[in-house]
């Protein structure tokens, strides 16, 4: 493994935390009203907003990315 | 799915060279290590669309905006895993990503609250029954 790679993780991992403690303070908790959003899919075709599934059935919501 | 921000793309905190790149590509083959940040909502469209071909995890993948608009409200980045009740409230709420991340834990979380959900409407169908006669 070379500094550079060392230096960016610690650059970079530094962003991170920077950025999941600004942004965990405000997002939703157990018990919360959790935030409505509305996206499309992938094919552009599907569109999808959260508040439609209220009452109907309960949503697991997966965050990621292919990286 | 929601799609969001590349945690480790080629021009940011880049995990594919040297040792560590060839240990993630025998660990994780089917997920990518050589994809730059997008620069368009259709290339993150387009990237999130290889992923779900690759990965194959079976459901249908929503993509956020190029302004990260739903994964800063639900403070998603790198992954994060919660779960929605029938009421529009946060039952389980995951641990920040990437150690946070557990889908045992979203798996148990989902069947006590199927549990929970069937013992009410057991209840409320006894309830109903016992007025009704």
């Amino acid at each position: 493994m070379t500094l550079e790679f060392f230096r960016n993780t610690a650059y970079y991992r530094r962003e991170f935390n920077t950025w999941q403690e600004r942004y965990n303070r405000d997002a939703p908790k157990k018990g919360d009203q959790a935030p409505d959003f509305e996206l499309k899919d992938v094919s552009g075709e599907h569109i999808a907003r959260l508040s439609q599934y209220q009452g109907k059935m309960p949503v697991a919501l997966v965050f990621g990315s292919f990286t | 799915m929601v799609y969001i921000r590349e945690a480790h793309p080629v021009d940011g905190w880049w995990f594919g060279g040297g040792i560590v790149g060839k240990i993630m590509r025998r660990r994780y083959p089917n997920a990518s290590i050589d994809t730059y940040d997008p620069t368009s909502f259709e290339e993150r469209q387009g990237i999130a669309k290889q992923c779900e071909e690759s990965l194959q995890y079976g459901i249908r993948t929503y993509v956020d905006d190029m302004d990260d608009t739903v994964s800063k409200a639900y403070a998603a980045l790198p992954t994060r895993l919660y779960l929605i009740g029938l009421d529009g409230r946060v039952v389980y709420a995951g641990g920040l990503g990437p150690f946070g991340f557990s889908p045992t834990e979203l798996g148990e979380a989902i069947e006590a609250y199927l549990d929970k959900q069937n013992a009410t409407d057991v209840a409320l169908h006894n309830e109903l029954q016992s007025s009704s006669s």
